[in-house]
């Protein structure tokens, strides 16, 4: 595979690794700041969303100060920022820590995205490679006519419908997501539904996008004289075509994990599933603005891991050009 | 000839589903507030479709319910197209601007738009329908400026830009009367893209009660209004799930016979 | 759709007995929704539902618990003073006894024999009388413990805890029945999650809202028949009906109509039903604005069509309501006041001679706390537009509605969580000076006859003042109660000695048992 490449030079590789890494970790910081910025613009605070009927100011006015909602904006904002790289996501506006709201959740989520982001980038390669052996056959047009109608449907409509039809009328698969006595899935059977209204619109995103860098690589003059030396279509497909088209494919699948983060959200909610999506409405209604800054930074940090995945994808399969 | 029949054809089921989507509320043959069945009453009599959570006609409501839902996605469309396509061509021209927009996006990269929506919403609770639009804008346009920069680069580097920057003109002349007229097939792709966007982030947003508010019809509230009583009367969330999902798909499609046939295609749904 | 954010007035109020509906499961298993047929028997996990929010767990038994699961395991690991009860508005739970002094503002509790906590200590006054001051001196405390101070809570001798309050309150043991938990004395804020109760059951484990409780065998309220129970949060009584349909719990609580009509269907599932369980009243401001004249008043709550209301709103799983506030205390007058039925005519000509501007658009506020509250809001704005009444609907969300609408708007709908007594209701969002006067109103008549109501000793004038606050409040209140929606649970086959009261009656399940 690596064949193909040319040796580069190991140092400068190394340099590049570097850099991907800072690059990642400055624009992380910078959407933070954002964050902290927009949620700092909210016209009431969480001392008033979470005070029950009949609280007077006075208790309001010492609500506030537990909550440190009267201290100094730029304190708060810098306390905030240092906490996070040790695992401190602050207060909520009901005073437990982010941290321990979010403990048991996120990792449910991130068991929803990550089982739909593997089908995803498992799925849809092998599409597009499968529509490329033939282009222009009934296999390509079947493909690439399903990936262009389901990749704009909206997660919610695929949930709904699956859940019509593969629960409510058949009963193959469970509704509801029920939480096991460790705080995880009970059943796996419950990820079904979840996991496949979140990839089905990425597959077929991901799968034109998959196709589409297939077919660019097929025009580069290496492949042309593998066809002319009448090397066999699957060999070609995997040892020539592929390697070249990598690093498109998995930066496409890596900008879908944001999508999939997204559209997690509000499969939860349908499914009942015990993930940030629930804790995520709450968080909005009661105004918990640390709370939601909170879910924030950490998909935030997840999607960055998964884009630095893809940028040393594309240094190892790109050398030191890039 | 037939290429032209083949496009008109692939443009139709968009354009038909919009023209109902936009007569449909003077079509409904029921009041959109008045109970006509029982809660979640089944299809039958003079409701085909049955009734919804107040028994109001669920076929009177789903014909009233698409109008806003296309007018607010084709208004983001219209603004986040004619936004990226100046500052795509202002992005080519002045080199600095173009890597500032592309930072934007790399950073608004890492949050979802669910998220983004979330966040608009908790900080501006009556924003409602504006602050749907305000975060289809902030993070639509920098992927679309990435997608119109890609295709103005050539345009920008070509002879007659060059002389007319030598001859001294403004940045304003530049992009609108030298850079922009030779990127109409490039624009139009886009707008059909965006357009395929919007539709998913309004009626995402709608699902998550931003946006349209009860008692309205829309498609996406009744979706999300009915899906308790779906056992009782699935058409409730039938169909204005079917009508979003046909939107999605046939506006995609009409995008797609839009989108030349070469140039840059990885430009995200959002 | 979404949770409920309950925001409770937690001081007390009655859950009484709705003697009306005894058994009314709809198709089904007829009559034995939890009917015990047969001798209770013992053992067995019951698992069941509530809604909540993971987001929004609270464990402090004092603390705000919006999440109706929190309550339930609370009320199940602690006891409170007082619960409500089947025919009294107060019943014994923690304190087996109280008596009030002559001028009614001395009440002195007795602790019930045998109480004792998990640890196995027993229960002491010193115990109570810390735990009533630590939720006395919470933010809500005031309006929780109202005329109460924290320093009039004190303990005489090991088993008797006295409270004196600032004024004659014959109706004080309400106030106790809700939110009283009590501790052991010195429970640290940090060792909330594993502190000891006395509740009919302990704490086995607890994650993320859901929790599995175990029986108490020393539970001083006598035997306790359940092994276990199982409590799972559910962020949508949808998701809950699911699960139990799917078979996955056993009981789903408070669930509502839609999923008890998708139950009808069933055979092997119990709907039960109990009646009296909120209230969603719409509130028109009678201080000032477009609904200060009473004639106005008068015809809107002409103009509304309560059966239409309780069969769409309510999927005809409730009552219909008189604009009297209290439907559940024995105290109620019911039928003693003529129910008002819709009279559009009527309503017309009341508007005209109070000159009410027909041409203008009224905004009616609501939010979707809970289900069908922003339902009633669109359909009351249908029917009072036959009396040419244009009424736009405006739905909040919650937070903004709570600051901006909540008390101040002219007309907006609320709601009640538990179905409290008249005397309660009265003295919480009526009386000139409560705190939540939910209209702005102000009515000498109505003052004079409260203050008889919680002054009087004698019972008979009691009863006397109480039928008059009925009566005004009937008269010229700022309240349109068009219905009360039932409280519904569904229960699967096996499942016997359910609860049965409205409101927080609904988490009593120490007596429920598996059937074989």
């Amino acid at each position: 595979m690596a064949g193909l490449l040319r040796r580069p030079d190991p140092n400068r590789r190394a340099w590049r690794v570097v850099l991907a890494v800072v690059r990642r970790a400055v624009l992380l910081a910078v959407l933070l700041a954002v964050v902290f910025a927009a949620v700092e613009l909210l016209p009431g605070d969480a001392a008033t969303a979470t005070s029950e009927r009949g609280e007077g100011e006075a208790a309001l006015a010492e609500r506030r100060h537990l909550l440190g909602l009267d201290r100094p904006l730029f304190t708060r904002f810098w306390e905030w920022m240092a906490g996070l790289p040790t695992g401190d996501l602050g207060t909520s506006a009901r005073g437990v820590p982010v941290a321990e709201l979010l403990g048991g959740p996120f990792p449910n989520t991130l068991l929803l995205g990550g089982l739909a982001l593997a089908v995803t980038a498992a799925v849809s390669p092998a599409l597009g490679c499968w529509a490329s052996l033939r282009p222009g056959g009934a296999v390509d047009r079947t493909v690439r006519g399903s990936a262009t109608a389901v990749l704009a449907l909206p997660e919610f409509v695929v949930a709904v419908g699956l859940l019509l039809v593969l629960s409510s009328w058949t009963g193959w698969f469970p509704a509801v997501t029920l939480t096991g006595p460790d705080g995880g899935v009970a059943d796996p059977s419950m990820l079904v539904l979840p996991v496949l209204a979140l990839a089905i619109p990425q597959i077929g995103w991901n799968t034109r996008i998959a196709r589409a860098a297939l077919a660019d690589e097929s025009r580069a003059p290496h492949i042309e004289t593998a066809v002319l030396d009448g090397l066999p279509r699957r060999r070609i497909l995997l040892h020539h075509l592929l390697p070249g088209a990598v690093p498109a494919i998995a930066i496409g699948v890596a900008t879908s994990t944001g999508m999939l983060f997204g559209g997690a959200v509000v499969v939860e909610t349908v499914f009942n599933y015990p993930g940030i999506g629930g804790v995520l409405t709450g968080a909005v209604t009661d105004r918990d603005a640390p709370l939601v800054a909170g879910v924030v930074a950490l998909t935030g940090a997840v999607i960055t891991g998964v884009l630095l995945v893809a940028d040393l994808l594309r240094v190892r399969f790109t050398g030191g050009r890039a | 000839m037939s290429s032209r029949i083949g496009l008109l054809l692939r443009l139709a089921p968009a354009a038909l589903l919009i023209a109902a989507a936009v007569a449909g509320p003077w079509l409904t043959p029921h009041p959109l507030d008045a109970p006509v069945t029982a809660p979640y009453g089944p299809p039958g009599g003079d409701a085909p479709l049955g009734g919804d959570q107040l028994g109001r006609d669920v076929l009177s409501r789903l014909l009233a319910g698409g109008r806003e839902l296309i007018a607010m996605a084709l208004f983001i469309a219209v603004l986040v197209t004619g936004i990226s396509a100046v500052l795509g061509a202002v992005g080519a021209l002045r080199p600095r601007v173009g890597r500032v927009v592309e930072r934007a996006a790399d950073v608004l990269i890492l949050l979802p738009a669910v998220l983004g929506i979330l966040l608009i919403t908790l900080s501006w609770p009556d924003g409602g329908r504006f602050a749907v639009i305000g975060v289809a804008v902030v993070l639509g346009v920098p992927y679309a400026v990435r997608f119109v920069a890609g295709a103005a680069a050539p345009v920008a580097a070509s002879g007659y830009v060059e002389a007319a920057t030598a001859g001294g003109e403004r940045l304003g002349h530049l992009v609108l009367y030298e850079v922009l007229p030779n990127l109409r097939a490039t624009v139009l792709a886009l707008f059909g893209l965006r357009f395929v966007a919007a539709v998913y982030l309004v009626a995402t947003a709608g699902f998550l009660q931003v946006g349209p508010q009860p008692p309205a019809a829309d498609w996406a509230l009744m979706i999300r209004e009915n899906t308790a009583g779906v056992l009782l009367n699935p058409w409730g969330v039938l169909a204005p799930g079917i009508a979003i999902g046909l939107l999605a798909v046939s506006v995609n499609l009409a995008a797609e016979a839009l989108a030349p046939r070469t140039g840059p295609r990885a430009v995200l749904p959002l | 759709m979404d949770l409920t954010r309950r925001r409770f007035l937690w001081a007390g109020g009655g859950v009484g007995a709705a003697a009306l509906l005894a058994a009314c499961s709809e198709g089904g298993t007829s009559a034995s929704s939890g009917a015990d047929s047969g001798p209770p028997r013992k053992g067995g996990t019951l698992r069941i539902g509530a809604l909540g929010r993971s987001g929004a767990v609270i464990r402090d038994p004092h603390g705000t618990q919006s999440n109706e699961s929190d309550y339930l395991i609370i009320s199940l690991l602690f006891d409170t003073l007082t619960a409500p009860g089947r025919g009294t508005n107060t019943a014994a739970r923690l304190a087996s006894a109280w008596k009030a002094s002559d001028d009614l503002k001395t009440w002195r509790f007795t602790i019930a024999e045998g109480a004792t906590f998990h640890d196995g200590s027993p229960v002491t006054a010193d115990d109570v009388v810390w735990s009533l001051r630590r939720l006395r001196d919470t933010p809500a405390g005031a309006s929780r413990l109202p005329g109460i101070r924290s320093e009039n809570i004190t303990a005489d001798g090991a088993g008797t805890v006295v409270l004196v309050s600032d004024y004659a309150n014959a109706e004080l043991p309400l106030l106790t029945r809700l939110t009283t938990f009590v501790m052991k004395k010195d429970t640290k804020d940090s060792e909330l999650d594993r502190a000891p109760g006395t509740g009919p059951f302990k704490l086995d484990r607890f994650r993320d809202g859901n929790a599995r409780l175990v029986r108490n065998d020393r539970w001083h309220g006598g035997a306790v028949l359940l092994d276990a129970i199982e409590v799972t949060l559910f962020q949508t009584p949808q998701a809950m009906a699911n699960a139990l349909l799917g078979g996955q719990i056993d009981v789903a609580s408070n669930v509502g109509p839609v999923a008890a009509r998708i139950a009808a269907a069933r055979r092997d599932i119990q709907v039960i039903r109990r009646p009296d369980d909120m209230a969603m009243p719409i509130v028109m401001r009678t201080a000032d604005g477009p609904f200060a004249d009473a004639r106005v008043r008068e015809a809107l709550r002409l103009a509304v069509d309560r059966d239409a209301m309780v069969e769409q709103v309510l999927s005809g799983y409730g009552t219909v309501g008189n604009d009297v506030l209290g439907t559940g205390d024995p105290a109620y007058v019911g039928a003693g006041i003529a129910q008002r039925r819709r009279d559009l005519v009527k309503a017309r000509q009341l508007l005209r001679q109070a000159a009410f501007d027909t041409s203008k658009t009224y905004e009616l506020y609501t939010t979707e706390d809970i289900a069908g509250l922003a339902e009633s809001a669109t359909l009351f704005a249908t029917q009072v537009r036959e009396a040419g009444v244009d009424i736009k609907v405006v739905k909040q969300e919650s937070a903004a509605f709570w600051d901006k609408t909540w008390l101040k708007g002219d007309l907006y709908t609320s709601y009640w969580g538990t179905n409290d007594s008249v005397v309660f209701f009265a003295s919480k969002t009526m009386v000139s000076d409560s705190g939540q006067n939910e209209s702005g109103w102000k009515d000498p008549a109505f003052d004079t006859a409260y203050r008889k109501a919680i002054g009087a000793a004698d019972a008979g004038e009691r009863k006397a003042a109480l039928r008059e606050i009925q009566r005004i409040q009937h008269e010229r209140s700022g309240y349109i109660l068009w219905g009360m929606a039932d409280g519904i649970d569904l229960a699967g086959p096996k499942v016997r000695g359910l609860p049965r009261l409205p409101g927080y009656g609904r988490v009593q399940l120490e007596r429920a048992w598996l059937a074989s």
